[in-house]
């Protein structure tokens, strides 16, 4: 790595932050002092901040029945979907590896699903699961003997979402593990190999320190991923059947940019997500930290 | 099988993620750099890498039983229907009428009596054309404002010590955050400077919110210039921002197409921003638009499967002709 010098540091001029901490300003700063501001004020859409209301809106907010429920969805989606994305993933990239060579033609086909837009990964989705005319829901009927509909009932529906999202996002793991196995040196495998090691031995001993930071870093993508969920609830489910699919991303805009438009709620609602984001990221962040500087 | 002796490529460096001299000689097919820069160098070494292995082992570095190799390939196989079907179902859905989907098969019943009206039917049923047009705009002009942010957001990152590692984090912070925590505030910041209901509005938006995972990119090839080069300019005379223009700018081409390549099609299908801000018919993208499909009573298969297509298929064409500088960009930038 071509070191900078203390010099070279100080001489990089203060005007270039300038436009990245205008986006910060606009898309971090700003939200959360209005999100702060509007969850103890009285915001209807014509006119936000009118007046001092104390703790109306965040009690307004834990009192919604589907709110609640929706945070714990939220980290549930998040959690279950990274961790499926990330073993699935790397299985395939060590798939690959055995395989030898490079992406090939599979590295193509990985990345039409990362490419697609959710919205559409959702229309494709709904189709395939429609209780009348999918084929994957008809294929499934026919395998299981009784009719099938998984988006349709209120205790599969949000495990179905996590698959989908899952075959959206697997692909981002396969393509980084997949570069970080290359890494791995041919000579220790050999060395391994020399050595008798079966192919399990080989993996936990050579393979698995060297690809362990970036199989965490995938980990910590897919949950960031994972907890800004919405547009797959949006387009398959619109929350239902029930409340049993309602993300918190999806509560925070059908009340505040929907329904009623109960702005003054839907902001105490962002802040108490806001929050809980917040504590999670940062604490997997921090445990992320701590192992990579145990593995050095 | 291939010998286990079989030599390793020539150039090949040992741990991608790690620059080596020998790793920054540039590959074929990747764009020339600019004139002004006297050294070939590239930061695409992952892509390089890749092509590299491919050509020069074919077989696997390995001996394995073929029975093994087999069940290998087979499970490999297996990933790529998977990855294919809900694509090839759109396909087969948008050529068939609603009665032949109902069957519930795969494949078109009869290839004598397939559907080719669905594809005009949903141009008809939503402002199909004028939506692309939206979603392009939105996305091309996104990825603009990124590009504004992100080259100097890289550089300070990348060259201003703790400084730099401060505004990292801060961006960092930034990405994490769900989009949704500023929907509210940007709905009523968009409102008063006039940009509800305006492409304009949601280019600048998703500009700005792509601009952490592009810096998160570049980051890493910025790096990778070496500071010898600059301070060879600086004595020559140039200012620390134009070293940046003109010989760090030029060496990270390949790194920063990639990383616009990323925010463009992210923004092309962002969907929340689009929702909120978007509500005229005029100004909405298409992803909005496919979303109006889900109101009707009756499914539309067919002209769903169409429009889905009609926004999915140019991103496809456009990732597959840029593969190379995807996977070398995303697999370098996002591995630290």
């Amino acid at each position: 790595m071509s070191g900078t010098t203390a010099a070279a540091v100080r001489r990089v001029p203060r005007w270039l932050s300038l436009p990245p901490l205008v986006a910060i300003a606009v898309l971090l700063v700003y939200p959360t002092v209005f999100v702060v501001a509007a969850s103890f004020t009285r915001t209807t859409l014509a006119r936000p901040l009118q007046e001092w209301t104390g703790f109306a809106n965040l009690t307004s907010a834990l009192q919604t029945e589907a709110f609640a429920g929706s945070l714990v969805r939220t980290v549930v989606f998040a959690v279950s979907a990274a961790v499926i994305a990330t073993v699935l993933g790397t299985a395939v990239a060590l798939l690959l590896r055995a395989r030898g060579g490079g992406f090939g033609v599979l590295g193509t086909l990985l990345l039409l699903p990362l490419v697609t837009p959710p919205v559409m990964v959702g229309v494709a989705w709904k189709l395939l699961l429609a209780p009348a005319g999918g084929a994957l829901t008809s294929t499934i009927s026919s395998l299981v003997g009784s009719p099938a509909n998984p988006l349709g009932s209120s205790t599969t529906a949000l495990g179905t979402l996590v698959l989908i999202h899952v075959w959206q996002w697997t692909p981002l793991v396969v393509l980084l593990v997949f570069a970080a196995l290359l890494g791995v040196p041919d000579e220790l495998l050999e060395a391994a190999a020399l050595d008798g090691a079966g192919a399990l031995r080989t993996f936990t001993a050579v393979t698995w320190p060297v690809v362990a930071p970036t199989v965490l870093s995938v980990l910590f993508l897919e949950l960031v991923v994972g907890l800004k969920v919405f547009d797959l609830v949006a387009v398959v489910t619109s929350g239902g059947p029930g409340l049993s699919t309602v993300v918190a991303s999806f509560e925070v805009f059908r009340t505040g940019l929907r329904g009623d438009y109960d702005v003054g709620t839907a902001a105490a609602m962002t802040l108490v997500l806001g929050l809980i984001v917040g504590v999670v990221t940062a604490g997997v962040s921090a445990l992320r930290a701590r192992a990579a500087r145990a593995e050095a | 099988m291939t010998p286990v002796s079989q030599p390793s490529a020539p150039s090949r460096s040992s741990t991608p993620a790690e620059p080596q001299p020998d790793a920054l000689l540039r590959s074929e097919g990747l764009p020339e750099p600019q004139p002004g820069a006297q050294l070939r160098v590239s930061t695409t070494t992952s892509a390089a890498e890749l092509e590299q292995l491919r050509r020069a082992r074919p077989r696997g570095p390995h001996r394995r039983s073929p029975l093994a190799q087999v069940g290998v390939r087979l499970a490999l196989v297996l990933v790529a229907v998977v990855a294919l079907a809900p694509v090839a179902f759109l396909v087969s859905l948008s050529v068939r009428s609603t009665d032949d989907v109902l069957t519930g098969s795969w494949l078109p019943g009869s290839l004598d009596e397939l559907a080719w009206g669905n594809w005009s039917a949903a141009f008809r049923t939503i402002p199909l054309a004028h939506m692309l047009a939206n979603s392009w705009l939105v996305a091309l002009g996104s990825a603009l404002v990124t590009a504004v942010v992100a080259v100097p957001g890289a550089y300070v990152t990348a060259r201003a010590g703790k400084r730099g590692a401060r505004l990292g984090a801060a961006l960092l912070a930034g990405y994490c955050a769900p989009p949704v925590v500023a929907v509210l505030p940007l709905f009523f910041l968009l409102k008063e400077v006039g940009l509800t209901n305006s492409v304009v509005g949601l280019a600048l938006v998703n500009g700005l919110a792509n601009a952490p995972v592009a810096v998160w990119l570049l980051d890493s090839f910025v790096r990778r210039v070496p500071v010898e080069l600059e301070e060879a300019a600086w004595l020559d005379g140039l200012s620390v921002a134009g070293g940046l223009r003109r010989i760090v700018l030029p060496l990270i081409a390949p790194g920063l197409v990639a990383a616009l390549l990323v925010c463009t099609f992210l923004a092309y299908g962002e969907f929340l921003f689009a929702v909120s801000f978007a509500q005229t018919t005029a100004s909405q993208p298409l992803t909005v638009g496919l979303s109006l499909f889900q109101g009707d009573r009756t499914v539309q298969f067919g002209q769903q499967a169409a429009a889905a297509l009609v926004g999915v298929v140019p991103v496809y064409v456009l990732a597959v002709v840029a593969q190379r500088w995807l996977v070398g960009g995303l697999s370098q930038g996002a591995l630290k």
